[in-house]
């Protein structure tokens, strides 16, 4: 037992001195991101577009006269990890602002704990609505709700041929892909499509075969398919090979870029719906951000289909610094306070949060753009 | 209906590969008694040599496979000569948790030289699926049902009919007499080791085009291989080659026809009934397990 | 009498902590680790005193987990038949007992199924319940809300003279409820292991034929210590459930199993002390090194110290420690006598006196 109390000690003093040498003079802004696990190609992306945007940023002075350092946190495709990352970003690194988390399952775990310790969070992949609508203040979206996807996908709805007229679900069972799922329902109803089957699939499973075979004789012509980059890759990948009828259109913004390398068969389509194209820069909206973002990208060798997702971590920061800026200084209740102020030219639009929730304890939310693109024999074309 | 034949296949095809992988634990429970826990690492770390030298390497994917086995043979010699050799083998708990310990040094050496990214490995084969009816399967499958098959039949003339497997098979009935006969006992342990390490790789090679390689594989196919080996009866070499099926059929008219959901639940399933009600396994006669 | 005079000792300092070195996320990392430690006390008692090597025991912690967390969030099951169970939130003290009466009652159940069937078989039952309890809690999402986690998970509370009833949610308040919850497991398992139940569950580990022979129950005690060490389990669980407050399928991970079994063969299987300083080292290690090598690395090194550990120090450091710390006390008279006295209770207990 004696031992014991040395090694406390022992830490006592070396955690001190960490904590000493860490307080340097530079802005922090922490992330959580699924670095490892289940969805770790997409976290790694949004991570990634991040660094660059801090980079970029840095290399022109940074914000408010000092530099910037990202602090990211692994949250391992897990929930509590998440909770865990945001402990150790608050109480250990002292930041003003958090990115994240990623998965809608992620950041409503982490909600209560941003709102316990009065940090803003923006959120920068999440699609759940309860995100924004549960009352808590301190939370600022910058991407899509799902409800947002679906209508914008409903105005989309005349240009695909053969017309839609009976879908089936494969959703990740999570928050994003069952919400996913209810609101493009309510659109199918709402147009007169009718939905037919609806399968979940746990987020780390590889083999899809026995929920491809349920929904292949179901009579529909679409499957609606919502999860990460590497269960959208092997889902498509194994209904080509039980030669499912239904064309497949995935959601959610995640592109499963390996079938541009690893094709499909001979003519096999599908569809997805993406926050950002790099196919197709010309029609984005803020085309010198857009390329800058791209720029950048290439320069670091990063995969080209990352961009899809990278923009995410880059608009994020980009919200941040802005935000940072407005409020003159890094605290995180003058940060909140800036960002309902926050105007940015990002990738993916025009950036600003309008109040949604309940009175009083509003969240900010904006209102972002959708592109719809089409990959077949490993070439992606815009389907607009 | 028309889907049962559509299962039946995908199973007899997932079965060839459970098949493989359970050979090679049960295997080395049979002749060492050791509980290799770290035998989906080598599976794992079958998939990734894939992985190197197709996409990396851009290897032709057939002399992978043989890489694979390579591999797999020097991990599992490694493994054997380095860390086994100094444990005394009837200690059983001590064994498994040595395993245990090289499943962790193992997984997270692969975690930290590939990231914890999924990677893919392009088949060589054409996408469109070969269609038979009311069945399609494609053609990569194909090719690793009958490479599976084959790398079976080569195993057991290897078994039963070389030199090789009959010291291992004298061995595996009673160590201590073939020792007597001139059996070099700890070679025998070692080429064991080495033999069952290179199946799990071979099955991860063949297996990585199918699906996706990531650092964390190697769990579900050893609770996998567990399954199997327990279904066949630790040690029976028949066994795991049957049981290998029987998983297989299990999970996919499991998955087919009462829950997609728990697919993979079934293996577990199967070890905890078969250890309640039949712990010997399936087909072995009766063994002393409790 | 210095053994008790020491661990009170250790156990005033451990509580000064916080007075100490009030910084709430070195507190929040040591709480944790102390969570930890409880589990692998647990497993301690299963693996180090009576030889049984489960390899599930992390179900045990989950079972506790979610248990405790549904029965403070109430919850309703649609049993078939159109019948529904319907339980309102209960009190939190209420839900943790009902979290240790639950992982008590399953280490209850795993003991008399698997004690039919021993040694290699025994490991690998004792993993797959683990594996099926994850699969079942990831998929009855009507019931554990699935990959979406339970969150809002109430809080323990602590009643105070002169506030009433107060929320532990401060990481000081959690250091000290977890150093108790600790203390008292501590004791627990040191009165359990000099105790007659004790005696006879070594009795088994060191020659269960010959305990057999002599008349002891076997699967009777081997039973016993199964509830009780999954029953303690389940309260580390239970204690994590409303300390994080939020739970999760993955709570049933291999990856913990393992973590709580190299504390103890790292620590000393089988000494009291062992899983303890096992915990401690391998719990706070995580902090400690980051930024020096990444986790993946981390990892690596401690499967690495589990072999080194297991090839040449199997008794592990407690003892290793205990044996220099006689030696260079005693000189070269410690190399004759087998038994060295000790601060710290090391060795097996068949023979000696309570």
């Amino acid at each position: 037992m004696i031992k014991n109390h040395w090694i406390k000690t022992a830490l006592a003093a070396s955690l001190v001195t960490a904590s000493v040498a860490a307080s340097a003079d530079s802005i922090k802004i922490g992330m959580t991101q699924p670095l490892t696990g289940a969805v770790a190609a997409s976290g790694t992306y949004v991570a990634n577009g991040a660094k660059l945007a801090v980079e970029q940023i840095n290399a022109k002075g940074g914000v408010l006269g000092q530099q910037i350092e990202l602090i990211l946190e692994d949250n391992k495709s897990n929930p509590r990890e998440a909770v865990n990352s945001v402990e150790k970003l608050v109480l250990r690194d002292k930041v003003p602002v958090i990115i994240g988390a990623w998965s809608s399952t992620f950041t409503l775990a982490i909600m209560p704990k941003i709102e316990e310790y009065g940090v803003p969070l923006i959120v920068e992949t999440s699609s759940s609505s309860k995100i924004t609508t549960q009352g808590n203040a301190w939370v600022f979206r910058i991407s899509p709700t799902s409800e947002m996807e679906a209508i914008a996908f409903a105005k989309k709805l005349k240009t695909f041929d053969p017309p839609i007229k009976q879908v089936d679900f494969l959703s990740v069972n999570n928050d994003w892909g069952l919400g996913a799922a209810n609101e493009f329902k309510k659109i199918f109803a709402d147009n007169g499509i009718k939905v037919n089957q609806i399968e979940t699939v746990a987020p780390d499973a590889t083999d899809l075969s026995a929920q491809l075979a349920a929904v292949k004789g179901s009579g529909s012509d679409t499957l609606i398919v919502t999860s990460g980059v590497e269960q959208l890759t092997l889902a498509i990948r194994q209904a080509a090979e039980q030669r499912l009828p239904q064309r497949i259109i995935t959601t959610g913004g995640s592109f499963p870029e390996q079938l541009i390398a690893n094709p499909g068969p001979k003519g096999y389509t599908s569809t997805h719906l993406l926050f950002f194209s790099p196919w197709t820069p010309e029609a984005a909206i803020n085309p010198v951000v857009a390329k800058n973002y791209m720029d950048g990208w290439k320069e670091k060798d990063y995969p080209f289909p990352g961009l899809t997702e990278g923009f995410r971590g880059y608009d994020a920061v980009l919200t941040a610094v802005e935000a940072i800026k407005l409020a003159g200084k890094a605290e995180p209740e003058a940060i909140k306070e800036a960002l309902w102020k926050t105007a940015v030219n990002g990738v993916n639009g025009d950036i600003a949060f309008i109040k949604s929730g309940p009175a009083g304890k509003e969240s900010g939310q904006n209102v972002p753009n959708i592109y719809v693109v089409q990959l077949k024999d490993g070439v992606v074309s815009s389907a607009e | 209906m028309d889907q049962f034949l559509q299962h039946f296949v995908n199973a007899m095809i997932m079965g060839s590969t459970y098949a493989l992988l359970g050979i090679g634990l049960t295997l080395v429970f049979g002749i060492m008694r050791v509980v290799n826990f770290s035998h989906g690492e080598l599976y794992a770390l079958g998939a990734y040599t894939a992985y190197g030298f197709v996409a990396l390497l851009e290897l032709n994917y057939f002399n992978t496979l043989f890489m694979a086995i390579v591999v797999g043979f020097l991990a599992g010699w490694l493994i054997e000569f380095v860390l086994l050799r100094r444990c005394k083998l009837e200690q059983i708990d001590e064994v498994m948790l040595l395993m245990i310990g090289v499943m962790i040094v193992m997984q997270n050496t692969q975690l930290w030289v590939w990231g914890g990214v999924a990677k893919v490995v392009q088949t060589p084969f054409a996408q469109e699926p070969l269609v038979f009816g009311a069945v399609s399967v494609s053609p990569t499958r194909v090719f690793v049902f009958f490479a599976a098959m084959f790398l079976l039949t080569l195993f057991y003339f290897l078994i039963e009919k070389s030199r090789l497997g009959m010291a291992m098979r004298a061995t595996f009935q009673d160590k201590d007499a073939a020792q007597i006969v001139g059996v070099n006992v700890k070679r025998i342990y070692t080429v064991t080791f080495a033999l069952g390490s290179s199946m799990a790789a071979v099955t991860g090679a063949l297996l990585a085009p199918v699906f996706l390689v990531a650092p964390t594989m190697g769990d579900l196919a050893s609770l996998k291989a567990f399954a199997i080996v327990i279904l066949g009866g630790l040690g029976n070499l028949v066994g795991a080659a049957m049981g290998g099926f029987v998983l297989a059929m299990l999970e996919e008219f499991g998955a087919g026809y009462i829950s997609t959901a728990y697919r993979d639940a079934f293996g577990f399933l199967v070890i905890l009934v078969v250890l309640l009600f039949r712990p010997q396994g399936m087909f072995a006669s009766k063994e002393r397990v409790g | 009498m210095l053994r008790t005079i020491v661990f009170i000792l250790t156990c005033v300092l451990l509580a000064l902590v916080p007075v100490i070195y009030p910084d709430p996320y070195t507190l929040s990392v040591v709480g944790v680790a102390g969570i930890m430690i409880i589990a692998a006390m647990s497993l301690n008692l299963l693996l180090g005193f009576t030889g049984q090597l489960s390899l599930g025991h992390v179900a045990f912690f989950g079972i506790g987990a979610y248990a405790s967390a549904l029965t403070s969030l109430g919850f309703d099951v649609y049993l078939g038949f159109g019948q529904t169970l319907v339980v309102t939130p209960k009190p939190v003290w209420v839900a943790f007992v009902i979290g240790i009466i639950a992982a008590a009652a399953s280490g209850w159940l795993i003991g008399r199924l698997s004690f039919k069937v021993r040694g290699a078989y025994f490991v690998i039952v004792t993993i797959c319940f683990a594996q099926v309890m994850r699969l079942v809690s990831l998929n009855w999402v009507d019931l554990t809300e699935g990959p979406m986690a339970l969150s809002a998970i109430a809080p323990l509370t602590f009643w105070s003279p002169t506030d009433g009833i107060v929320n532990i949610t401060s990481k000081t308040g959690i250091y000290w409820l977890v150093l108790s919850v600790g203390i008292v497991c501590y004791v627990i398992i040191a009165g359990f292991v000099y105790s007659r139940v004790g005696r006879a569950a070594v009795a088994l580990r060191e020659n269960e034929t010959l305990a057999r022979s002599i008349g002891i129950r076997v699967t009777h005690y081997l039973v016993l210590t199964t509830l009780i060490s999954a029953g303690m389990a389940g309260a580390a669980g239970a204690l994590y459930a409303h300390t994080v407050r939020i739970i999760d399928p993955d709570v049933f991970l291999f990856i913990y199993t393992i973590t709580m079994v190299i504390m103890v063969i790292a620590g000393g299987k089988g000494t009291l002390a062992g899983p303890v300083i096992g915990g401690m080292i391998f719990g706070l290690m995580p902090e400690m090194l980051r930024g020096v090598v990444a986790p993946e690395v981390q990892w690596i090194l401690y499967g690495a110290l589990m072999i080194v550990i297991l090839l040449f120090l199997p008794k592990g450091i407690v003892p290793a420690f205990t044996l220099i710390l006689q030696r260079l006390s005693k000189g070269l008279k410690a190399n004759q006598s087998k038994q060295p006295t000790e601060i710290i209770s090391t060795k097996t207990l068949v023979g000696t006196k309570p």
